[in-house]
């Protein structure tokens, strides 16, 4: 027997094969109410108790209709599963590396899959605790959220994070109600008196209808992020900038986030991306920031 | 067909067939069928003992649909198998049914046939069959034109247009009174030359209204063995002998060859072993798997062994309608639905139905005591399945 391959033909060839997938009702549920409210819902079986997250209409070991006993579910969960996903291939929702996880939302008895983000590699780990951040913009899929992140952030009062301690993908937010008092003292710190933040009666006939906060106070609170938590305590900010996206109105609850895009080895800077979202997880301003992590000190 | 003990159809179920069931996935889909005949048959899923599973390859883009649909067919915990056979897969999964409970395996059998042709791309699938290196960058698909150019030389172009005309609005009558079946038009006899010439030709004088539909469905059979049958069912139908045959010495199916066609040779031997020698007699009616209306005019001739025009005959002078001598597809047939995966199982269990008297509105109005139902699929592929109401002798 011989394997010469001499004079042997290969015929390449590819087979487009384009699909569609029909939800159903159960599952545009899901959907609908993750896209319009921001919301993950799931079904319980009331025989057997289970919750499942993604819905099915059947709870396949009763064998029972469950589609009408919707529930709500918070946005927090436990990861019961994860890889590092570290090779490319077209498909894939990101550049790796990334982390795929299963995430066991509060109050469900199955996981799902999906993509935590703000924890660095090393510190990845089975039985985190994180949260669902939504999509800025609905694609009317799963990807309406965008990804988890951890729920608990490292307390501050001590020295931050170093270069070296830094990696990518790492986050921390702080947040804070906007108050009437807050933007009055705003304009007492700033001079900035426009009535659109101090007059009633001026501000409805603006086509924003009422008070706003000055743009400046929810960017302000990227700052306690930056010098308090990530880096945290010895950051020295070089660079912020914003846009501002959405009105802050008073009474408001802002959340600040920093993430960690880039590390910039030469100057041991790092670049940071920076989102301002308000209680409906409506983005209120987005920006960037490079700063310059504390310097370890030494021992005393 | 020597068999170990007889098996009997106890309860079907079919879900509504539809070009498009965007308000369900596939588990649900399924489900809807799975309930329907669970509840005919009097049984819960503690009654079955194992759940076959059949669509066509790669049709949804779905890998091992028979494992994730497990949400919708009740098979957890239970013994499965696929089956996926091409066109032929429903009936393939009712000879299966049929061995698991005939050889003592087990004693109930749900068999689940399913496509939801709207979310793939069947010309995508289909075209993986065809042999890479000859003929793959050649074929056509699914569609053929050859029957109605050999039934036109045969019978001559306006007999034949109009035998196949008649054929298409017989089954669309049938249609009408299926509740389930997809595509029901509402034709009329007169419409017959305004149809010939206005229907959109696709391939010679194969045109849009000769052709089946692609449709969205499930149909589920439950089968059981004597004991379980006569338990839970007054009158099963019998499983009294199935045939499978193909033939691939070439991919084409289009020419004069093969001359004995798989039809005739299936038809030849099950009549032959069964005794039957007047099939238009002895047999009640059938089912058959008719692709469009030019096969299923041409393939009477091959099922019933016909000579001649008997055939057109047949068709012309309405003994296949479903109050004629020998009633074709009561349900419509393929030409009105055609989930794939399901469409070969259809043909069984709207046998099965005339036998058991569970056809409602397109029930035949004669006793039916033994039926015939087709399946086709591969390139020439057949499978023949024999029903009767009485017990088979073993």
């Amino acid at each position: 027997m011989t394997t010469e391959t001499k004079d042997c033909f290969t015929i390449d060839g590819k087979l487009a094969l384009p699909y569609q997938y029909f939800a159903g009702s159960t599952g545009s549920r899901f959907i609908i109410s993750l896209r319009e409210e921001k919301k993950i819902t799931g079904l319980k079986c009331n025989k057997c108790n289970k919750v499942f997250v993604p819905p099915r209409s059947t709870c396949e070991v009763c064998f029972e209709d469950i589609s009408d006993n919707w529930v709500e579910l918070p946005n927090t969960g436990t990861v019961t599963g994860f890889t590092i996903v570290r090779y490319e291939e077209p498909h894939q929702p990101l550049k790796p590396p990334y982390i795929t996880a299963l995430v066991k939302l509060d109050g469900a008895d199955t996981p799902f899959a999906h993509i935590v983000k703000g924890i660095p590699f090393s510190k990845m780990k089975t039985g985190l605790r994180v949260e669902a951040v939504f999509a800025k913009k609905t694609t009317a899929t799963i990807m309406d959220i965008d990804h988890f992140r951890p729920v608990t952030q490292r307390p501050g009062f001590e020295l931050g994070y170093t270069y070296d301690q830094l990696e990518e993908g790492m986050s921390a937010s702080f947040t804070k109600t906007i108050s009437e008092t807050d933007v009055y003292l705003f304009a007492g710190i700033s001079g900035d008196f426009n009535p659109m933040h101090l007059n009633e009666e001026f501000a409805k006939a603006t086509p924003l209808g009422t008070r706003i906060a000055h743009g400046a106070l929810p960017q302000s609170l990227i700052a306690p992020v930056l010098g308090m938590k990530l880096p945290g305590l010895g950051t020295i900010a070089l660079e912020v900038t914003t846009r501002f996206k959405a009105p802050t109105y008073f009474g408001d609850t802002i959340t600040a986030t920093g993430e960690i895009v880039e590390k910039l080895p030469e100057r041991r800077w790092v670049r940071m991306a920076l989102t301002f979202t308000n209680q409906h997880n409506k983005l209120v301003a987005e920006g960037s920031a490079l700063v310059m992590p504390p310097v370890p000190m030494d021992k005393e | 067909m020597k068999k170990n003990r007889n098996v009997g159809v106890i309860g079907v179920g079919q879900s509504v067939f539809s070009s498009h069931r965007e308000e369900v996935n596939q588990p649900e889909m399924i489900h809807e069928a799975v309930l329907e005949a669970l509840d005919q048959a009097g049984m819960t899923m503690d009654d079955i003992d194992c759940v076959l599973h059949g669509n066509m390859e790669l049709f949804e883009m779905v890998h091992q649909p028979d494992l994730w649909h497990t949400l919708g067919t009740g098979a957890f915990g239970k013994e499965t198998l696929r089956v996926t056979t091409g066109g032929t897969t429903g009936a393939t999964l009712v000879c299966a049914a049929d061995a698991l409970v005939a050889s003592g395996l087990h004693d109930v059998v749900m068999a689940i046939g399913f496509e939801k042709l709207q979310e793939g791309h069947t010309t995508g699938g289909i075209t993986n069959m065809a042999d890479p290196l000859w003929t793959r960058k050649l074929q056509t698909g699914a569609l053929t034109g050859m029957t109605a150019t050999q039934l036109m030389d045969e019978f001559g172009e306006e007999r034949a247009k109009r035998a196949s005309m008649l054929y298409r609005i017989t089954m669309d009558k049938h249609a009408m009174n299926n509740n389930k079946a997809h595509r029901r038009l509402g034709l009329e006899f007169d419409q017959a030359e305004d149809l010939a010439i206005n229907s959109p030709p696709l391939v010679g004088e194969l045109r849009m209204i000769h052709m089946c539909s692609q449709s969205d469905g499930t149909c589920v059979m439950i089968f059981a063995s004597e004991k379980k049958a006569r338990q839970h069912c007054k009158q099963p139908a019998w499983i009294k002998d199935h045939i499978t045959v193909h033939r691939e010495e070439n991919f084409a199916i289009f020419g004069d060859a093969p001359v004995t066609t798989t039809h005739r040779y299936a038809a030849e031997k099950l009549f032959e072993r069964n005794n039957i020698m007047d099939p238009r007699k002895e047999i009640d009616m059938m089912e058959m798997y008719d692709p469009s209306s030019w096969w299923g005019l041409d393939w009477l001739r091959e099922f019933l062994l016909l000579e001649g025009d008997e055939h057109l005959e047949m068709v012309e002078n309405g003994e296949i309608a479903l109050d004629g001598a020998f009633p074709v597809n009561p349900s419509g047939g393929v030409i009105a639905s055609n989930p794939i995966g399901a469409t070969a199982m259809v043909r069984v269990a709207e046998a099965a139905m005339q036998i058991m008297g569970t056809a409602g509105d397109h029930q035949v109005p004669k006793q039916v005591n033994t039926a015939l139902a087709s399946g086709f699929g591969g390139t020439m592929w057949t499978v023949l399945t024999l029903l009767t109401r009485d017990l088979p002798g073993l």
